[in-house]
């Protein structure tokens, strides 16, 4: 976008202005494309749920409904904002401020397309862990603002509920910084190129025989730091389809729909029980900053995941447009970016299904999930996602001279290093699965409560 | 482009000052946090400023998605939320100001006057500026720093099972959240055996609680 516009204006105005200039319209795309998608996702949601329901759902304004965001935002605009007399006013009106704003920041870092990268950041993985972290403290000002109990309430348990699931959200994502070697959010679909399972890993034999349309150049991946190479490429070498991958994109989607406060995990917010938690009180065009709040979180949870797990914008035939050079590279961008948009959207799917599926959990089953489950779960993930590391890109010298798989084929230490997560996943799955199943003091005699209550 | 930074530096410089002041000197402690929160934040854009990214990120994660939230509960969770009764100055609070700010000044200004800086060169025109990188301080914590960094792990550690057995209770005395239908069935049977008492008044105390309580 800078070289863009330097091209254009390049001498009317200082640098230092188109540098702005740039990066301000590059803001402006970003939001308008997730408030855009925001409409989409509320019209979706209730046309979906509607229908697993077997109900209607809105159709009336506009064709199958489409504008009845549009007709919703216009009655949230006009409706009459009230404050509490009791409210502590500035905390009150600076919540759903203070809950949006990191969540809108949570998309510059991501790669919404082949090149179309809102900013580099090298520590892209953290930052959004970060930012994502400071909107508790805008359900904790709404939540104390209010001066309401059910308001208070929700913000108490909205806040306990994205602390201790952050925990297993950033161990899930640690197995990608071990797997990339780095934070940075710009290369991981570029490391997923490749075919299933084996990644990049499938290489050209013949130099001059490969076809640009199947084989990409591919710099650095897994089983290769030296020198450039042609692999195989089908952008499906997507992390997903390796146990390690597999493993953390569960763990971190489960996480992540605590922390999007999505259906199974809704407890914040649980309409029968606290009226609507730490929104309680607000009206108006706050209640809708609250509202596009959470679906944006939930659009940029979705594209994490989809980043990092599902190879973000990569798939079939951008890497073969781009290779293809000129204008071709312009129409891998736009695929690339419609593949992201498509990930994005599947998995928001799956958020409307669960919530249709699933009934609410309760604060102790929640807690549970997070530490006696996911936890265990992400942890046996990090030693597995080392092994890969190790299997696949370490010499015999940096294994001590413990073992050589120096004389080995990318292909097949990249098998290697398959056969040994499966089995070590799937052995620890299945061991802390059992565990959890067995039952604990579950049956409690009614005697024994009774003179439980009176000690 | 040294302007544009000194300003920014100004900027954040007041807005960190501002809300330190305001954090020490504002009567809802409610609001003291939400002014410390705001100040870490200035805290962060200096670092982000000085292009040290991992450190600016660090401390967003760490100051004001960790330690500020368990401030906030801290405060929620106990009485006398507001605080407002108490007094925040002294009467004497000028000596408590001239006294810490003498003694900082004989710190600073002597070192920064004496001592010769040695600025890092600039980086060569074509590659960028070696920056603090994540992978720099996990290498300098990995091999210079390694005991300090096992040293404060343990502490951590020995915090977090203290934190365990301060909280855990043990496993006979342990309840379970009781489900709504397992209190009514309690209260019931809490009831029954409270029944045959031997006077009469006090049944009938007993029974009209009972009603009241129920409807």
């Amino acid at each position: 976008m800078t070289d863009i516009l330097r091209s254009w204006i390049g001498g009317a105005l200082p640098d230092w202005l188109i540098v702005l200039i740039a990066y301000l319209l590059v803001t402006i795309i970003v939001l308008f494309y997730a408030v855009g998608n925001f409409i989409m996702m509320v019209w979706a949601e209730r046309r979906v749920v509607a229908r697993m329901q077997d109900r209607l759902g809105p159709n009336r304004v506009g064709p199958a409904g489409l504008l009845q965001p549009i007709a919703d935002a216009v009655k949230m605009f006009t409706k009459e904002d009230i404050v509490p007399r009791s409210a502590d006013r500035w905390v009150h009106l600076l919540a759903p401020v203070v809950s949006l704003a990191p969540v809108a920041m949570m998309l510059a870092v991501i790669p919404w397309g082949r090149g179309l990268e809102p900013i580099d950041l090298n520590v892209a993985l953290l930052y959004i862990v970060a930012v994502s972290a400071v909107s508790g403290v805008g359900l904790m000002m709404a939540g104390w603002g209010s001066n309401n109990k059910f308001a208070l309430l929700g913000a108490m348990r909205a806040v306990a509920q994205l602390v201790s699931y952050e925990i297993p959200a950033v161990t899930a994502l640690l197995t990608v910084v071990i797997l990339i070697g780095g934070m940075s959010l710009l290369e991981l679909p570029y490391l997923q190129a490749g075919v299933p399972l084996m990644g990049t890993t499938i290489l050209c034999s013949d130099p001059a025989g490969c076809s640009p349309l199947l084989y990409t150049t591919i710099t650095s991946f897994p089983g290769s730091v030296s020198e450039p190479v042609q692999a195989l490429d089908l952008g499906l070498g997507w992390w997903v389809f390796t146990p390690v991958g597999l493993l953390g994109f569960i763990v971190f989607f489960i996480a992540a729909l605590a922390e999007g406060e999505r259906t199974p995990f809704d407890i914040p917010e649980a309409d029968s029980e606290i009226v609507a938690g730490y929104m309680t009180e607000y009206s108006g065009m706050k209640f809708a900053t609250f509202y596009i709040a959470q679906y944006i979180l939930n659009f940029a949870l979705s594209a994490l995941a989809a980043t990092a797990f599902l190879g973000g914008w990569q798939g079939p035939g951008v890497a073969a447009l781009a290779n293809m050079g000129g204008p071709w590279v312009h129409v891998a961008a736009a695929l690339s970016a419609l593949y992201l948009l498509a990930k994005i959207w599947v998995l928001f799917f799956v958020m409307i299904w669960l919530r249709g599926a699933f009934p609410r959990l309760r604060v102790d089953q929640l807690m549970d999930f997070a530490w006696k489950l996911l936890l265990p779960l992400a942890l046996v993930n990090i030693v597995s996602a080392s092994l890969m590391v190790g299997l696949t890109q370490w010499t015999s010298t940096q294994w001590g001279g413990l073992f050589s798989l120096d004389g080995f084929a990318p292909w097949q230490r990249q098998l290697i290093a398959i056969l040994v997560t499966a089995i070590i996943n799937i052995a620890a799955a299945y061991w802390i699965l059992s565990i959890n199943q067995r039952p604990t003091q579950e049956e409690w005699l009614e005697e024994d409560l009774v003179i439980a209550s009176r000690n | 482009m040294n302007i544009l930074i000194t300003i920014l530096f100004v900027i954040f410089a007041a807005f960190i000052l501002t809300s330190a002041i305001m954090t020490v000197t504002v009567r809802n402690i409610v609001h003291a946090a939400l002014w410390l929160i705001s100040s870490f934040f200035g805290v962060g854009a200096l670092y982000l400023l000085m292009e040290a990214e991992f450190l600016g990120v660090a401390q967003v994660l760490i100051y004001v998605g960790a330690v500020s939230i368990l401030i906030l509960f801290a405060i929620m969770l106990t009485r006398d939320l507001e605080g407002s009764q108490h007094r925040q100055l002294t009467p004497r609070w000028w000596i408590a100001l001239i006294v810490p700010a003498a003694l900082f000044g004989l710190l600073i200004v002597p070192t920064v006057m004496t001592y010769a800086w040695q600025l890092p060169p600039p980086p060569p025109a074509g590659q960028p500026p070696a920056i603090s990188g994540a992978q720099q301080i996990g290498t300098a914590f990995m091999r210079e720093y390694l005991l300090p960094f096992e040293v404060a792990a343990i502490l951590l550690l020995v915090a977090m099972i203290g934190a365990i057995v301060v909280a855990f209770e043990e496993r006979e005395r342990r309840r379970r959240v009781l489900t709504l239908a397992e209190q009514v069935r309690l209260r019931q049977q809490q009831r029954r055996s409270a029944a045959p008492s031997p006077e009469p008044a006090a049944t009938a105390v007993q029974a009209s609680e009972a009603t009241g309580g129920e409807t």
